[in-house]
């Protein structure tokens, strides 16, 4: 019997690459969340160590909402929870959808007032693995410090997505969303298929020196 | 052929939480008395004594409108398990009558009137014995209803004079249901929906998970459609009503029919699935029979999981040490989740081993709450043996849980944290997205409060029903409701208007709008203008022009109103640093919807 071929090698190799995706969140040993795709360029190591604190920035409309997007898709996608914080109830839920977030393992506060804004953020970072906060102005530093002090107490992400101003704190990474030229649309024809964007990282460590990635999609 | 109809006796005691007050106090007999509960709006009434109703105090309020109607309201917080605990009593005095009694819960309970009928010589001499008997447990102002079928049987029930008993005549139900308002399917198929939904892995307290609305959805689009009687729905073919409705339609529609709720009598649940659970030594108090029953209510549904099964109704028997046997058969609308099935359990021994016998008695002051000061009500003696058997069993539908499962204690933390935050922040605060139809994307998404039972009607990769006019492609990650004003202006710097048929004024060449960086900037390509008339069935919000009634099947049904809305995709600005949008006109007025971040 020993001859015979296994046949179902393609379902294996389906199931290993699951159970990788679903793997190192369960290990005490590669304490980080893996990033599928394109992303896992843009981060080295193509994961999130827990415990880090990322930023995403980027003018309106150059991608820097889907990109934080994706990043909770990629927790979500391991079996984690994922929370956002919406300061003005505009985040898109398909989209969230779209980008391959569980959506029924993903919440989002809405109608945060500044003042409270560190203590929500505290208190997400207590309960879910990966927090994606927008950044209201006037955040004081010794808050930003404090949070990001406590994400890597708790072993949880923190995304500051700038959309409103510019994050205080530390962060190990920071992504720029630089926008691109979108496809498919002409003038009075066609509709959006998709886009060209880049993505500009900086950060610490490996990814201490500056470098461009190009995503598709 | 349809198998016949089981006629049905129910007997209901109105306000029976009004009456379980007053029994303890006999002080507040005559006095407006309104006992409240926690709903999802705050404490609400759930039942009120005859002197409150006359002044205007009415179940479903909240507790301080019915304050202010009616000056000198006691105000009492529900106790369930004493409704159930008094309520034994009736049930009690049902024994020398019929073995069949079905407790539906505190207040309500239903036999099949088959033989107790025949032995007594008719419906009119069985209900006159049955509200005899009642009364003589001291219960004022019961009623009582025979007709063919549960569901005609409640609702005769509800329209007997207090004291008296309104019979349907056999075959007559169809007739007797025709004229009711579609309103009384709701409660209905709400607890049909609370059930399937229910509190399985949250723990939460039965009732707290009834936020569900499928019950009013269902009977407002009933009367929305022009059905606004049982009669009228009944008449509606049964296929057609399950295709519209869904299972929950369906079920409403035999009741309307006046059919058992089940299609085909349900199959005897297999013998072995009793769960039996021996005291010794015997339990003489509530708390150490209701920990032994818990165990027991766990193991039964464990099995019936197992098996793909759900209770609707449970039959409940004890023994005591000597050699008493008690039976109870306790009924539920949905099927029962294991918070509700152990309430019932500790419901019944509460009453048993509780004196129901002397609280039958007028005059006797309220007892001490504490536990092991119970006479032996009926009972020489402690229990040795709790048994609990479903007596009938349904197909589970409840949701199941996702293949990986994910780490229980992360998602204890999780909720733990969700829910502190609603506490800080407000319910309506914390949401999780639900996908829904709809043609823009801000009503492609319903966003829930955190908590509330999500119906994943449209999960990932369900196959999602058409919306002609939709916009298609990538889903924006912003969305703007409502949307932020903008301008769209032609190449002339005139505004794009968009006509009644859907045709644009001009090409679009600007867009100005605060939102975008630089306020905007040349439109470099554009699609659209996707035109659509927008919730024509909602009545005139003042922005909207309002066209002459609209007849449907002989009744004015509704102002039919039109918004006329027209969406445009656009891309605003040089190749390097393109922004995508979501363009809505509507009356003249043009804004973002969205944008494509």
């Amino acid at each position: 019997m020993a001859a015979v071929p296994r046949r179902d090698g393609e379902a294996r190799a389906w199931l290993e690459s699951i159970g990788r995706q679903a793997q190192p969140v369960t290990l005490a040993r590669d304490r980080s969340i893996s990033l599928p795709g394109d992303l896992g360029a843009v981060v080295p190591g193509a994961a999130l160590q827990r415990g880090a604190t990322l930023t995403v920035a980027g003018p309106v409309g150059a991608g820097a909402t889907s990109l934080a997007l994706e990043l909770a898709a990629a927790a979500t996608a391991a079996g984690e929870w994922a929370a956002a914080v919406d300061l003005h109830g505009t985040l898109g839920g398909e989209a969230a959808c779209a980008a391959g977030v569980a959506l029924e393992r993903f919440a989002v506060v809405r109608q945060v007032s500044p003042d409270r804004w560190a203590t929500v953020v505290a208190a997400l970072l207590e309960g879910v693995t990966l927090v994606l906060a927008e950044v209201p102005r006037g955040v004081k530093i010794g808050d930003a410090r404090r949070l990001v002090a406590r994400a890597r107490e708790r072993g949880s992400v923190l995304v500051a997505l700038e959309t409103g101003a510019r994050w205080t704190g530390d962060a190990q990474l920071r992504l720029h969303a630089a926008g691109g030229s979108w496809h498919g649309l002409a003038s009075g024809a066609g509709l959006l298929t998709g886009r060209a964007r880049s993505v500009r990282v900086d950060g610490q460590g490996e990814a201490a020196r500056s470098r461009v990635v190009a995503l598709v999609g | 052929m349809e198998s016949r109809v089981t006629r049905t006796f129910a007997l209901w005691c109105p306000a029976w939480a009004v009456a379980t007050a007053c029994r303890a106090d006999p002080a507040l007999v005559g006095a407006p008395v309104a006992v409240v509960e926690r709903g999802k709006r705050g404490l609400v009434v759930r039942a009120a004594s005859v002197e409150a109703r006359t002044e205007g105090v009415a179940v479903g309020l909240r507790r301080r409108e019915a304050e202010s109607r009616c000056a000198g309201l006691v105000v009492l917080d529900a106790d369930p398990a004493a409704e159930a605990r008094t309520f034994e009593a009736v049930a009690r005095a049902m024994d020398p009558i019929t073995p069949g009694v079905v407790l539906e819960r505190p207040g309500v309970l239903t036999f099949p009137t088959r033989g107790p009928s025949r032995y007594f010589g008719g419906d009119d001499v069985l209900s006159t014995r049955v509200l005899d008997a009642v009364h003589a447990t001291g219960v004022v102002g019961a009623r009582a209803g025979v007709a063919d079928g549960r569901f005609a049987a409640r609702l005769a029930s509800r329209i007997a004079g207090p004291g008296g008993a309104r019979l349907v005549e056999p075959d007559g139900s169809p007739a007797f249901l025709a004229p009711w308002p579609v309103g009384v399917l709701r409660d209905v198929v709400d607890a049909r929906d609370a059930a399937a939904h229910g509190p399985s892995w949250r723990g939460q307290p039965e009732g707290t998970a009834k936020s569900t609305r499928r019950g009013e959805d269902l009977v407002s689009l009933l009367v929305r459609l022009g059905i606004p009687t049982l009669g009228d729905f009944a008449a509606l073919p049964a296929a057609a009503v399950l295709a519209r409705f869904g299972a929950d339609g369906a079920h409403a529609h035999r009741l309307a029919l006046g059919l058992d709720e089940h299609a085909a009598p349900p199959a005897p649940p297999p013998p072995d699935l009793v769960e039996t659970c021996e005291l010794d030594p015997p339990a003489t108090r509530v708390d150490e029979a209701a920990f032994a029953a818990k165990g027991l209510a766990d193991r039964l549904l464990e099995r019936l999981e197992v098996l793909g099964l759900a209770c609707t109704q449970v039959v409940v028997e004890a023994e005591t040490e000597h050699g008493e046997h008690l039976i109870r058969c306790w009924r539920h609308e949905g099927a029962l989740t294991p918070a509700a099935l152990v309430s019932r359990v500790r419901w019944q021994l509460d009453g048993w081993l509780r004196g129901v016998a002397s609280d039958c008695e007028p005059g006797i002051p309220a007892r001490s709450e504490r536990d092991h000061e119970w006479e032996h009500g009926g009972l020489s003696g402690g229990l040795t043996l709790v048994r609990l058997a479903p007596d009938r069993v349904v197909p589970a539908t409840a949701r199941q849980l996702g293949f990986w499962g994910g780490d229980a204690a992360a998602h204890d933390r999780a909720d733990r944290a969700l829910a502190r935050l609603q506490g800080m922040l407000g319910h309506d605060s914390v949401v999780t997205a639900v996908l829904a139809g709809g043609r823009a994307p801000s009503e492609r998404v319903r966003w829930l409060p955190w908590g509330e039972p999500r119906d994943d009607g449209l999960a990932v990769g369900a196959e999602v029903p058409a919306w002609p006019g939709a916009v298609p492609g990538p889903s924006p990650a912003r969305v703007h409701a409502p949307p932020v004003p903008a301008e769209l202006l032609d190449s002339d710097g005139q505004p794009v208007c968009v006509s009644g048929r859907g045709d644009a004024s001009a090409e679009p060449a600007q867009l100005r709008c605060a939102a975008l960086p630089d306020g905007g900037g040349a439109v470099t390509a554009w699609a659209g203008p996707w035109a659509h008339d927008l919730r024509w069935w909602v009545p005139d919000d003042g922005r909207t022009r309002c066209e002459p009634g609209y007849q449907a099947r002989g009744r004015s049904l509704l102002h039919v109103t039109r918004r006329r809305r027209a969406l445009w995709q656009l891309v605003v600005g040089a190749d390097d640093a393109q922004i995508a949008c979501l363009v809505v006109v509507e009356a003249g007025r043009a804004g973002v919807e969205a944008v494509y971040d």
